[in-house]
Protein backbone atom coordinates (compact mmCIF):
# COMPACT_ATOMS: atom_id res chain seq x y z
CA UNK A 1 0.00 0.00 0.00
CA UNK A 2 1.58 3.22 -0.61
CA UNK A 3 2.31 6.00 2.19
CA UNK A 4 -0.41 8.31 1.06
CA UNK A 5 -3.38 5.46 1.64
CA UNK A 6 -1.64 4.25 4.31
CA UNK A 7 -1.85 7.88 6.02
CA UNK A 8 -5.43 8.04 4.73
CA UNK A 9 -6.78 4.40 6.10
CA UNK A 10 -5.35 5.56 9.53
CA UNK A 11 -7.60 8.61 9.61
CA UNK A 12 -10.35 7.47 8.19
CA UNK A 13 -10.65 4.76 10.42
CA UNK A 14 -9.64 6.42 13.83
CA UNK A 15 -10.85 9.89 13.04
CA UNK A 16 -13.57 10.14 10.66
CA UNK A 17 -14.82 6.13 11.25
CA UNK A 18 -15.58 5.50 7.52
CA UNK A 19 -14.30 3.17 4.98
CA UNK A 20 -14.92 5.23 2.61
CA UNK A 21 -11.67 6.61 0.81
CA UNK A 22 -13.65 9.70 -1.29
CA UNK A 23 -14.44 11.32 2.22
CA UNK A 24 -10.57 12.79 3.04
CA UNK A 25 -9.13 14.45 -0.09
CA UNK A 26 -5.10 14.37 0.28
CA UNK A 27 -5.33 18.34 0.51
CA UNK A 28 -8.36 18.60 3.11
CA UNK A 29 -7.48 20.14 6.15
CA UNK A 30 -7.49 17.85 9.54
CA UNK A 31 -7.48 20.56 11.56
CA UNK A 32 -10.04 22.84 9.55
CA UNK A 33 -12.35 19.90 9.04
CA UNK A 34 -12.41 18.60 12.54
CA UNK A 35 -10.40 15.74 11.95
CA UNK A 36 -8.04 15.88 14.53
CA UNK A 37 -7.85 17.52 18.07
CA UNK A 38 -5.01 17.97 20.71
CA UNK A 39 -5.29 14.28 21.28
CA UNK A 40 -5.76 13.17 17.99
CA UNK A 41 -2.45 15.02 16.29
CA UNK A 42 -0.57 12.93 19.46
CA UNK A 43 -2.07 9.53 18.04
CA UNK A 44 -1.32 10.92 14.29
CA UNK A 45 2.72 11.41 15.19
CA UNK A 46 2.37 7.95 16.85
CA UNK A 47 1.14 6.19 13.92
CA UNK A 48 3.67 8.08 11.90
CA UNK A 49 6.93 6.99 13.96
CA UNK A 50 5.57 3.42 14.34
CA UNK A 51 4.48 3.06 10.45
CA UNK A 52 7.47 5.12 8.87
CA UNK A 53 10.27 4.39 11.62
CA UNK A 54 11.52 8.11 12.00
CA UNK A 55 10.97 10.12 15.16
CA UNK A 56 9.04 13.29 14.88
CA UNK A 57 10.27 16.24 16.70
CA UNK A 58 8.89 18.29 18.62
CA UNK A 59 9.45 21.42 16.50
CA UNK A 60 7.93 19.44 13.43
CA UNK A 61 5.03 19.09 15.02
CA UNK A 62 3.47 22.10 13.55
CA UNK A 63 0.33 22.49 11.35
CA UNK A 64 2.72 22.72 7.53
CA UNK A 65 3.99 18.91 8.65
CA UNK A 66 0.70 17.36 9.70
CA UNK A 67 -2.40 19.10 9.16
CA UNK A 68 -2.93 17.29 5.79
CA UNK A 69 -2.18 13.38 4.42
CA UNK A 70 -0.34 15.59 1.31
CA UNK A 71 1.50 17.86 4.50
CA UNK A 72 1.96 14.65 5.93
CA UNK A 73 3.79 13.09 2.71
CA UNK A 74 6.33 16.27 2.13
CA UNK A 75 7.32 16.05 5.36
CA UNK A 76 8.50 12.68 4.70
CA UNK A 77 10.02 13.25 2.12
CA UNK A 78 11.92 16.03 3.27
CA UNK A 79 12.50 14.11 6.58
CA UNK A 80 14.09 11.10 4.64
CA UNK A 81 16.15 13.53 2.36
CA UNK A 82 17.68 15.36 5.11
CA UNK A 83 18.87 12.43 7.30
CA UNK A 84 20.48 11.58 3.84
CA UNK B 1 -15.37 52.80 32.58
CA UNK B 2 -17.94 54.94 31.33
CA UNK B 3 -18.00 53.62 27.82
CA UNK B 4 -19.78 50.96 25.91
CA UNK B 5 -16.80 48.55 23.78
CA UNK B 6 -17.94 49.92 20.56
CA UNK B 7 -17.63 53.35 22.24
CA UNK B 8 -14.09 52.59 23.45
CA UNK B 9 -12.36 51.15 19.88
CA UNK B 10 -14.02 54.24 17.91
CA UNK B 11 -11.69 56.66 21.08
CA UNK B 12 -8.71 54.23 19.55
CA UNK B 13 -9.04 54.65 15.91
CA UNK B 14 -9.46 58.13 16.09
CA UNK B 15 -6.35 58.79 19.15
CA UNK B 16 -4.15 56.24 17.49
CA UNK B 17 -5.12 54.50 14.19
CA UNK B 18 -2.03 53.42 13.44
CA UNK B 19 -1.82 51.03 16.40
CA UNK B 20 -2.39 47.24 15.35
CA UNK B 21 -5.86 46.03 17.09
CA UNK B 22 -5.52 42.02 15.81
CA UNK B 23 -2.85 39.79 14.13
CA UNK B 24 -3.62 36.60 12.46
CA UNK B 25 -0.66 34.66 11.32
CA UNK B 26 0.75 37.59 8.12
CA UNK B 27 -2.41 39.58 8.64
CA UNK B 28 -3.43 42.62 10.82
CA UNK B 29 -5.95 45.36 11.02
CA UNK B 30 -5.07 48.92 12.50
CA UNK B 31 -7.79 50.08 15.18
CA UNK B 32 -8.25 52.65 12.17
CA UNK B 33 -8.72 49.97 9.68
CA UNK B 34 -10.66 47.62 11.74
CA UNK B 35 -13.29 50.92 12.44
CA UNK B 36 -13.66 51.46 8.88
CA UNK B 37 -14.88 47.92 8.32
CA UNK B 38 -17.11 47.72 10.94
CA UNK B 39 -18.94 51.12 10.04
CA UNK B 40 -18.93 49.35 6.22
CA UNK B 41 -20.47 46.21 7.72
CA UNK B 42 -23.27 48.40 10.13
CA UNK B 43 -24.16 50.36 6.76
CA UNK B 44 -24.29 47.20 4.73
CA UNK B 45 -26.52 45.85 7.66
CA UNK B 46 -28.49 48.85 7.87
CA UNK B 47 -29.00 48.58 4.15
CA UNK B 48 -30.40 45.26 4.16
CA UNK B 49 -33.15 46.70 6.51
CA UNK B 50 -31.57 45.46 9.35
CA UNK B 51 -33.04 47.33 12.37
CA UNK B 52 -32.00 47.66 15.86
CA UNK B 53 -32.73 44.67 18.38
CA UNK B 54 -32.35 42.66 15.33
CA UNK B 55 -30.01 39.70 15.31
CA UNK B 56 -26.60 38.49 13.67
CA UNK B 57 -25.50 35.06 14.05
CA UNK B 58 -21.95 34.59 13.79
CA UNK B 59 -20.65 31.37 13.35
CA UNK B 60 -16.86 31.89 13.05
CA UNK B 61 -14.16 30.44 14.21
CA UNK B 62 -11.90 33.85 15.33
CA UNK B 63 -10.81 35.72 13.08
CA UNK B 64 -10.95 39.72 12.71
CA UNK B 65 -14.19 38.94 10.61
CA UNK B 66 -15.61 37.63 13.55
CA UNK B 67 -14.75 40.61 15.35
CA UNK B 68 -15.87 43.28 12.74
CA UNK B 69 -19.32 41.24 12.60
CA UNK B 70 -19.85 41.63 16.10
CA UNK B 71 -19.12 45.30 16.54
CA UNK B 72 -20.43 46.34 13.85
CA UNK B 73 -23.85 44.49 14.59
CA UNK B 74 -23.34 46.84 17.69
CA UNK B 75 -23.03 50.10 15.63
CA UNK B 76 -26.10 49.01 13.92
CA UNK B 77 -27.88 48.48 17.19
CA UNK B 78 -28.26 45.02 16.99
CA UNK B 79 -27.52 41.91 18.81
CA UNK B 80 -24.48 39.36 18.13
CA UNK B 81 -24.99 36.13 18.51
CA UNK B 82 -21.44 34.30 18.39
CA UNK B 83 -21.97 30.76 17.54
CA UNK B 84 -19.88 27.55 17.89
CA UNK B 85 -18.36 27.47 14.16
CA UNK B 86 -17.52 23.72 15.08
CA UNK B 87 -21.29 23.01 15.62
CA UNK B 88 -23.28 20.93 13.41
CA UNK B 89 -26.30 22.11 11.79
CA UNK B 90 -28.01 19.67 14.13
CA UNK B 91 -26.74 21.53 16.86
CA UNK B 92 -26.65 24.83 15.19
CA UNK B 93 -30.38 24.36 14.00
CA UNK B 94 -32.31 25.21 17.58
CA UNK B 95 -29.75 28.24 18.25
CA UNK B 96 -30.76 29.85 14.98
CA UNK B 97 -34.74 28.76 15.21
CA UNK B 98 -34.85 29.91 19.07
CA UNK B 99 -32.80 33.58 18.33
CA UNK B 100 -34.51 34.02 14.86
CA UNK B 101 -31.59 36.04 13.09
CA UNK B 102 -31.88 38.79 10.45
CA UNK B 103 -28.69 37.63 9.35
CA UNK B 104 -26.15 34.61 9.64
CA UNK B 105 -22.04 35.53 8.71
CA UNK B 106 -20.44 31.96 8.13
CA UNK B 107 -17.12 30.61 6.67
CA UNK B 108 -16.83 29.64 2.76
CA UNK B 109 -16.58 25.86 2.69
CA UNK B 110 -19.10 25.01 6.06
CA UNK B 111 -20.95 21.89 4.55
CA UNK B 112 -23.11 22.19 7.24
CA UNK B 113 -24.35 25.42 5.90
CA UNK B 114 -26.69 23.49 2.94
CA UNK B 115 -28.96 21.31 5.20
CA UNK B 116 -28.35 23.97 8.18
CA UNK B 117 -30.37 26.52 5.98
CA UNK B 118 -32.91 23.80 4.57
CA UNK B 119 -34.06 23.06 8.27
CA UNK B 120 -35.35 26.53 8.73
CA UNK B 121 -38.85 28.13 8.16
CA UNK B 122 -37.14 31.25 7.85
CA UNK B 123 -34.33 32.16 6.12
CA UNK B 124 -31.56 34.70 7.48
CA UNK B 125 -29.76 36.47 4.72
CA UNK B 126 -26.17 35.00 4.17
CA UNK B 127 -22.83 36.90 4.29
CA UNK B 128 -19.95 34.61 3.27
CA UNK B 129 -16.29 34.80 4.67
CA UNK B 130 -13.76 33.86 2.30
CA UNK B 131 -13.63 32.34 -0.80
CA UNK B 132 -16.49 30.54 -1.90
CA UNK B 133 -17.85 28.41 -4.88
CA UNK B 134 -21.79 30.31 -5.48
CA UNK B 135 -23.28 27.22 -4.66
CA UNK B 136 -24.99 29.38 -1.47
CA UNK B 137 -25.83 32.65 -2.37
CA UNK B 138 -24.72 35.21 -0.08
CA UNK B 139 -23.07 38.48 -0.07
CA UNK B 140 -18.98 38.31 0.18
CA UNK B 141 -17.70 39.66 3.36
CA UNK B 142 -14.51 41.07 1.84
CA UNK B 143 -16.93 43.17 -0.78
CA UNK B 144 -18.31 44.51 1.94
CA UNK B 145 -16.19 45.98 4.19
CA UNK B 146 -14.36 47.05 1.33
CA UNK B 147 -17.09 49.44 0.17
CA UNK B 148 -16.64 53.07 1.37
CA UNK B 149 -18.25 54.26 4.20
CA UNK B 150 -19.14 57.82 4.50
CA UNK B 151 -20.40 57.79 8.36
CA UNK B 152 -16.95 56.96 9.85
CA UNK B 153 -16.37 60.29 11.43
CA UNK B 154 -19.86 61.04 12.79
CA UNK B 155 -21.41 57.65 13.73
CA UNK B 156 -21.99 57.34 17.45
CA UNK B 157 -21.46 54.30 19.32
CA UNK B 158 -24.23 52.86 21.35
CA UNK B 159 -24.64 53.88 24.81
CA UNK B 160 -23.44 52.29 27.61
CA UNK B 161 -27.11 50.75 28.98
CA UNK B 162 -29.18 47.80 29.41
CA UNK B 163 -29.62 47.14 25.63
CA UNK B 164 -28.62 43.86 24.57
CA UNK B 165 -25.89 43.24 23.26
CA UNK B 166 -25.27 39.59 22.78
CA UNK B 167 -26.47 36.43 22.73
CA UNK B 168 -24.32 33.94 23.57
CA UNK B 169 -25.72 30.21 23.93
CA UNK B 170 -24.47 27.31 26.88
CA UNK B 171 -26.38 24.53 25.64
CA UNK B 172 -27.97 23.11 22.47
CA UNK B 173 -29.66 20.60 21.31
CA UNK B 174 -32.38 19.73 24.29
CA UNK B 175 -35.46 21.60 22.27
CA UNK B 176 -34.73 24.91 24.63
CA UNK B 177 -31.51 25.99 24.24
CA UNK B 178 -30.15 28.79 27.00
CA UNK B 179 -29.18 31.75 25.65
CA UNK B 180 -27.56 34.15 27.98
CA UNK B 181 -28.49 37.45 27.19
CA UNK B 182 -25.96 39.88 27.82
CA UNK B 183 -26.47 43.91 27.52
CA UNK B 184 -23.64 46.66 27.04
CA UNK B 185 -23.16 47.65 30.22
CA UNK B 186 -22.61 43.85 31.34
CA UNK B 187 -19.88 43.22 28.79
CA UNK B 188 -18.20 46.90 29.47
CA UNK B 189 -18.12 46.29 33.63
CA UNK B 190 -17.24 42.93 33.19
CA UNK B 191 -14.35 43.99 30.54
CA UNK B 192 -13.35 47.16 33.42
CA UNK B 193 -13.05 44.70 36.16
CA UNK B 194 -10.55 42.28 34.43
CA UNK B 195 -8.70 45.38 33.44
CA UNK B 196 -8.18 47.05 36.20
CA UNK B 197 -6.81 43.38 38.43
CA UNK B 198 -4.89 42.47 34.83
CA UNK B 199 -3.45 46.66 34.93
CA UNK B 200 -4.36 46.00 31.47
CA UNK B 201 -3.16 49.42 29.11
CA UNK B 202 -2.96 49.94 25.17
CA UNK B 203 1.19 48.79 25.47
CA UNK B 204 -0.18 45.30 25.93
CA UNK B 205 -0.60 42.50 23.39
CA UNK B 206 -2.07 38.82 24.18
CA UNK B 207 -2.00 35.36 22.37
CA UNK B 208 -5.45 34.50 22.03
CA UNK B 209 -6.59 30.36 21.54
CA UNK B 210 -9.81 30.57 23.02
CA UNK B 211 -12.73 31.07 21.01
CA UNK B 212 -14.97 33.96 20.91
CA UNK B 213 -18.70 32.25 21.07
CA UNK B 214 -17.43 31.43 24.70
CA UNK B 215 -17.17 33.78 27.16
CA UNK B 216 -13.80 33.36 28.23
CA UNK B 217 -12.58 34.16 24.78
CA UNK B 218 -14.85 36.56 24.48
CA UNK B 219 -13.53 38.55 27.56
CA UNK B 220 -10.04 38.51 26.59
CA UNK B 221 -11.07 39.91 23.26
CA UNK B 222 -13.16 42.82 24.75
CA UNK B 223 -10.52 43.54 27.47
CA UNK B 224 -7.62 43.97 25.28
CA UNK B 225 -9.84 46.03 22.64
CA UNK B 226 -11.21 48.13 25.42
CA UNK B 227 -7.66 49.19 26.20
CA UNK B 228 -6.57 49.76 22.96
CA UNK B 229 -4.27 46.69 22.92
CA UNK B 230 -3.36 44.19 20.73
CA UNK B 231 -4.69 40.70 20.28
CA UNK B 232 -3.01 37.64 18.10
CA UNK B 233 -4.99 35.14 17.41
CA UNK B 234 -4.03 31.44 17.24
CA UNK B 235 -7.02 28.97 16.31
CA UNK B 236 -6.21 26.20 18.45
CA UNK B 237 -3.57 24.03 20.84
CA UNK B 238 -3.27 20.98 18.41
CA UNK B 239 0.22 22.08 17.64
CA UNK B 240 1.16 23.71 20.86
CA UNK B 241 4.86 24.25 19.37
CA UNK B 242 3.35 26.82 16.93
CA UNK B 243 1.65 29.18 19.81
CA UNK B 244 4.75 28.91 21.72
CA UNK B 245 6.60 30.41 18.74
CA UNK B 246 3.70 32.96 18.29
CA UNK B 247 3.98 34.43 21.20
CA UNK B 248 7.74 34.68 21.70
CA UNK B 249 7.85 35.90 17.84
CA UNK B 250 4.85 38.67 18.53
CA UNK B 251 7.02 39.64 22.41
CA UNK B 252 3.03 39.24 23.51
CA UNK B 253 2.50 40.18 27.66
CA UNK B 254 -0.14 38.23 28.00
CA UNK B 255 -1.51 33.97 27.92
CA UNK B 256 -4.95 33.22 29.07
CA UNK B 257 -5.60 29.38 28.86
CA UNK B 258 -7.87 26.46 30.28
CA UNK B 259 -6.06 23.51 32.60
CA UNK B 260 -5.81 21.72 29.10
CA UNK B 261 -4.00 24.71 27.20
CA UNK B 262 -1.22 25.14 30.03
CA UNK B 263 -0.75 20.79 30.61
CA UNK B 264 -0.31 20.99 26.85
CA UNK B 265 2.16 23.85 26.70
CA UNK B 266 3.90 22.11 29.14
CA UNK B 267 3.76 18.66 28.37
CA UNK B 268 4.72 19.23 24.68
CA UNK B 269 6.78 22.08 24.43
CA UNK B 270 10.43 22.59 26.47
CA UNK B 271 9.14 26.23 27.28
CA UNK B 272 12.99 26.83 28.12
CA UNK B 273 14.32 26.36 24.88
CA UNK B 274 11.80 29.87 23.71
CA UNK B 275 12.39 33.49 25.08
CA UNK B 276 9.22 34.16 26.73
CA UNK B 277 10.17 36.85 28.81
CA UNK B 278 7.89 39.62 27.29
CA UNK B 279 4.92 37.79 28.98
CA UNK B 280 3.71 39.39 32.22
CA UNK B 281 0.45 38.13 32.68
CA UNK B 282 -0.92 34.06 32.18
CA UNK B 283 -5.25 33.91 33.14
CA UNK B 284 -6.32 30.37 33.99
CA UNK B 285 -9.95 29.95 33.83
CA UNK B 286 -12.35 27.30 33.00
CA UNK B 287 -12.35 24.71 36.19
CA UNK B 288 -9.85 24.26 38.42
CA UNK B 289 -6.19 23.50 37.52
CA UNK B 290 -3.95 20.60 39.26
CA UNK B 291 -2.33 22.16 42.08
CA UNK B 292 0.72 20.43 40.57
CA UNK B 293 0.48 21.74 36.98
CA UNK B 294 0.03 25.59 38.52
CA UNK B 295 3.41 24.95 40.33
CA UNK B 296 5.46 23.42 37.21
CA UNK B 297 3.72 26.70 35.00
CA UNK B 298 4.82 28.83 37.65
CA UNK B 299 8.21 27.49 37.54
CA UNK B 300 8.62 27.20 33.52
CA UNK B 301 7.55 30.93 33.44
CA UNK B 302 8.89 32.33 36.50
CA UNK B 303 8.44 36.09 34.77
CA UNK B 304 4.76 36.06 34.33
CA UNK B 305 2.38 36.33 36.80
CA UNK B 306 -0.71 33.89 37.01
CA UNK B 307 -4.04 35.01 37.39
CA UNK B 308 -6.04 32.40 38.70
CA UNK B 309 -9.86 33.09 37.89
CA UNK B 310 -14.01 31.90 37.76
CA UNK B 311 -16.60 32.69 36.45
CA UNK B 312 -19.53 31.87 34.47
CA UNK B 313 -21.41 33.05 30.86
CA UNK B 314 -24.30 34.26 32.93
CA UNK B 315 -22.56 36.80 34.64
CA UNK B 316 -20.70 37.60 31.38
CA UNK B 317 -17.71 35.86 32.12
CA UNK B 318 -15.66 36.27 35.28
CA UNK B 319 -16.85 36.72 38.54
CA UNK B 320 -13.29 36.41 41.21
CA UNK B 321 -9.81 36.27 40.79
CA UNK B 322 -7.04 35.00 42.64
CA UNK B 323 -4.22 37.58 43.15
CA UNK B 324 -1.01 36.35 41.64
CA UNK B 325 1.01 36.89 45.40
CA UNK B 326 -1.71 34.56 47.24
CA UNK B 327 -1.37 31.76 45.10
CA UNK B 328 1.10 30.44 47.86
CA UNK B 329 -1.20 30.97 50.60
CA UNK B 330 -4.59 30.42 48.93
CA UNK B 331 -3.60 27.83 46.49
CA UNK B 332 -6.58 25.97 45.20
CA UNK B 333 -8.95 28.97 45.85
CA UNK B 334 -10.96 30.79 43.06
CA UNK B 335 -10.07 33.89 44.58
CA UNK B 336 -12.06 37.05 45.58
CA UNK B 337 -15.00 38.92 44.06
CA UNK B 338 -13.33 40.90 41.39
CA UNK B 339 -14.58 44.92 41.52
CA UNK B 340 -18.12 45.85 41.43
CA UNK B 341 -19.27 42.13 42.65
CA UNK B 342 -20.93 40.52 45.14
CA UNK B 343 -20.49 36.82 46.18
CA UNK B 344 -22.26 35.15 48.87
CA UNK B 345 -22.73 31.14 49.55
CA UNK B 346 -26.22 30.01 50.38
CA UNK B 347 -27.94 27.06 51.70
CA UNK B 348 -31.36 26.76 51.11
CA UNK B 349 -32.68 29.79 52.39
CA UNK B 350 -30.17 30.60 54.30
CA UNK B 351 -28.02 33.80 53.15
CA UNK B 352 -24.31 34.23 53.95
CA UNK B 353 -23.82 30.86 56.69
CA UNK B 354 -20.99 32.17 58.21
CA UNK B 355 -16.95 31.40 56.90
CA UNK B 356 -16.16 28.20 55.66
CA UNK B 357 -19.91 26.97 55.82
CA UNK B 358 -20.56 25.02 52.57
CA UNK B 359 -23.82 26.01 49.73
CA UNK B 360 -23.84 27.49 46.80
CA UNK B 361 -22.19 30.43 44.80
CA UNK B 362 -24.52 33.50 44.54
CA UNK B 363 -23.51 36.94 42.59
CA UNK B 364 -24.56 40.13 42.22
CA UNK B 365 -23.07 42.94 40.32
CA UNK B 366 -23.63 45.24 36.78
CA UNK B 367 -21.92 41.62 34.67
CA UNK B 368 -24.64 39.54 35.55
CA UNK B 369 -27.05 38.63 32.75
CA UNK B 370 -30.25 40.40 31.56
CA UNK B 371 -32.21 36.72 31.68
CA UNK B 372 -32.12 33.68 29.04
CA UNK B 373 -33.26 34.89 25.82
CA UNK B 374 -36.95 34.59 25.18
CA UNK B 375 -36.90 32.03 28.31
CA UNK B 376 -38.70 33.81 31.58
CA UNK B 377 -39.19 30.50 33.15
CA UNK B 378 -35.82 29.48 33.29
CA UNK B 379 -34.47 32.92 33.94
CA UNK B 380 -36.41 33.01 37.20
CA UNK B 381 -34.74 29.82 38.21
CA UNK B 382 -31.81 31.69 38.48
CA UNK B 383 -31.96 35.14 39.14
CA UNK B 384 -33.97 36.69 41.63
CA UNK B 385 -33.53 40.02 43.30
CA UNK B 386 -30.78 41.07 40.82
CA UNK B 387 -28.35 37.98 42.44
CA UNK B 388 -27.22 35.44 40.31
CA UNK B 389 -27.63 31.96 41.41
CA UNK B 390 -24.50 30.14 39.49
CA UNK B 391 -25.05 26.10 40.15
CA UNK B 392 -21.78 25.69 41.72
CA UNK B 393 -21.07 24.64 45.36
CA UNK B 394 -18.48 26.50 47.51
CA UNK B 395 -17.42 28.17 51.07
CA UNK B 396 -15.93 31.51 51.59
CA UNK B 397 -12.59 31.56 54.34
CA UNK B 398 -12.69 34.02 56.54
CA UNK B 399 -10.29 36.18 54.88
CA UNK B 400 -13.21 36.32 51.68
CA UNK B 401 -11.77 33.87 49.60
CA UNK B 402 -13.66 31.67 47.25
CA UNK B 403 -13.02 27.62 47.40
CA UNK B 404 -15.40 25.86 45.03
CA UNK B 405 -16.52 22.35 46.23
CA UNK B 406 -17.86 21.33 43.21
CA UNK B 407 -21.11 21.79 40.72
CA UNK B 408 -24.76 20.84 40.69
CA UNK B 409 -24.75 19.87 37.51
CA UNK B 410 -23.46 17.14 35.49
CA UNK B 411 -21.97 19.03 32.88
CA UNK B 412 -18.41 17.70 31.06
CA UNK B 413 -15.64 19.57 30.53
CA UNK B 414 -13.46 18.57 27.47
CA UNK B 415 -10.55 21.58 27.24
CA UNK B 416 -11.99 25.02 26.41
CA UNK B 417 -15.60 23.27 25.67
CA UNK B 418 -18.61 22.41 27.96
CA UNK B 419 -20.69 19.89 26.90
CA UNK B 420 -24.35 19.19 28.39
CA UNK B 421 -24.64 15.21 28.47
CA UNK B 422 -27.87 15.14 27.28
CA UNK B 423 -26.77 17.05 24.22
CA UNK B 424 -24.47 13.48 23.10
CA UNK B 425 -26.98 11.24 24.22
CA UNK B 426 -29.96 12.56 21.87
CA UNK B 427 -27.49 12.65 19.20
CA UNK B 428 -26.43 8.94 20.16
CA UNK B 429 -29.97 7.61 21.09
CA UNK B 430 -31.06 8.64 17.10
CA UNK B 431 -28.92 5.87 16.07
CA UNK B 432 -30.84 2.56 14.88
CA UNK B 433 -30.91 -0.28 17.36
CA UNK B 434 -29.99 1.41 20.69
CA UNK B 435 -32.21 1.31 23.16
CA UNK B 436 -30.67 3.09 26.26
CA UNK B 437 -27.67 5.31 26.51
CA UNK B 438 -25.79 7.87 29.30
CA UNK B 439 -22.50 9.82 28.35
CA UNK B 440 -20.37 10.92 31.36
CA UNK B 441 -16.92 12.33 31.42
CA UNK B 442 -13.95 11.02 32.08
CA UNK B 443 -10.57 12.06 33.41
CA UNK B 444 -7.88 12.59 30.43
CA UNK B 445 -4.29 14.04 31.47
CA UNK B 446 -4.28 16.44 28.67
CA UNK B 447 -7.80 17.81 27.81
CA UNK B 448 -9.25 17.92 31.85
CA UNK B 449 -12.23 15.38 30.54
CA UNK B 450 -13.17 13.05 27.50
CA UNK B 451 -16.44 11.67 26.63
CA UNK B 452 -17.18 7.95 27.66
CA UNK B 453 -20.73 6.49 26.02
CA UNK B 454 -21.91 3.84 27.81
CA UNK B 455 -25.10 2.06 25.20
CA UNK B 456 -27.52 -0.79 26.00
CA UNK B 457 -28.26 -2.43 22.51
CA UNK B 458 -31.71 -3.28 21.34
CA UNK B 459 -33.72 -6.48 21.41
CA UNK B 460 -31.52 -6.65 17.86
CA UNK B 461 -28.67 -7.57 20.22
CA UNK B 462 -25.22 -5.52 18.62
CA UNK B 463 -24.56 -2.58 17.49
CA UNK B 464 -21.75 -1.39 15.58
CA UNK B 465 -19.44 0.74 17.65
CA UNK B 466 -17.75 2.21 14.15
CA UNK B 467 -21.09 3.18 12.91
CA UNK B 468 -22.28 4.93 16.19
CA UNK B 469 -19.12 6.97 15.69
CA UNK B 470 -19.99 8.19 12.55
CA UNK B 471 -23.28 9.07 13.45
CA UNK B 472 -22.16 11.29 16.31
CA UNK B 473 -19.44 12.85 13.51
CA UNK B 474 -22.30 13.59 11.27
CA UNK B 475 -24.28 15.46 14.35
CA UNK B 476 -21.93 16.69 16.62
CA UNK B 477 -19.11 18.89 16.68
CA UNK B 478 -15.78 16.70 17.33
CA UNK B 479 -15.31 17.65 20.83
CA UNK B 480 -18.38 15.82 22.04
CA UNK B 481 -17.55 12.33 20.05
CA UNK B 482 -16.92 10.10 22.59
CA UNK B 483 -13.21 9.08 23.02
CA UNK B 484 -14.72 5.79 24.59
CA UNK B 485 -17.75 3.71 24.28
CA UNK B 486 -18.84 0.83 26.42
CA UNK B 487 -21.84 -1.52 25.48
CA UNK B 488 -23.65 -2.83 29.00
CA UNK B 489 -26.60 -5.12 29.74
CA UNK B 490 -28.14 -1.78 31.42
CA UNK B 491 -27.32 1.16 32.98
CA UNK B 492 -27.22 1.99 37.01
CA UNK B 493 -30.33 4.06 37.89
CA UNK B 494 -31.45 5.75 41.21
CA UNK B 495 -34.62 5.02 43.35
CA UNK B 496 -36.55 7.35 41.31
CA UNK B 497 -35.78 5.82 37.92
CA UNK B 498 -32.92 8.49 36.97
CA UNK B 499 -29.88 7.29 35.33
CA UNK B 500 -27.29 7.34 38.27
CA UNK B 501 -24.15 9.19 36.32
CA UNK B 502 -22.29 9.41 39.98
CA UNK B 503 -22.31 5.55 39.52
CA UNK B 504 -21.58 5.26 35.79
CA UNK B 505 -18.49 7.87 36.35
CA UNK B 506 -16.93 5.45 39.07
CA UNK B 507 -17.68 2.59 36.85
CA UNK B 508 -16.30 4.51 33.68
CA UNK B 509 -12.63 5.64 35.48
CA UNK B 510 -12.50 1.84 36.87
CA UNK B 511 -12.87 0.04 33.79
CA UNK B 512 -10.68 2.52 31.42
CA UNK B 513 -7.68 1.88 34.43
CA UNK B 514 -8.09 -1.48 34.42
Amino acid sequence: MDESRQIRNFILKNFLFSEDEGSLSDEESLIASGAIDSTGVLELIMFIEETFQIKVADEEMIPENLDSVQKIIAYLHGKRSSQG
Amino acid sequence: MARSLPDSVRSHAFDAPENIAITMGSRSHTYGQLWREIIAFAEWLKGTGFKAGDRAAIVLANCPEAVIACYGTWMAGGIAVPMNSQAKSRELAPWLRHCDPAVLIHESGNTDMEPLLESLATRPRLLVVGEEPKRIPGARFNEVVASRSLSVETVSAPRLDDTPAMILFTSGTTGSPKGVTLSHRNIASNAAAVIEYLELTAADSIVSVLPFYYAYGNSVLSTHLAVGGRVVLELNMVFPHAVVETIARERVSGFSGVPSTFALLLSRVDLSRHDLGSLRYLTQAGGPMAVALTRRLLSALPSARLFVMYGQTEATSRLTWLPPEMLGSKIGSAGKAIPGVEIEIRSGRQRSIGADGIGEVWARGENVMLGYWRDEARTSEVLSDGWLRTGDMGRIDADGYLFLEGRRTDMIKVGANRIYPNDVEEAIAEFPGIAEVAVVGIEDELLGQVVKAFIVPGVAGSVDKMAVLAHCRAGLAPYKIPKHIEFVDALPKTASGKINRGALAVAAVTREES
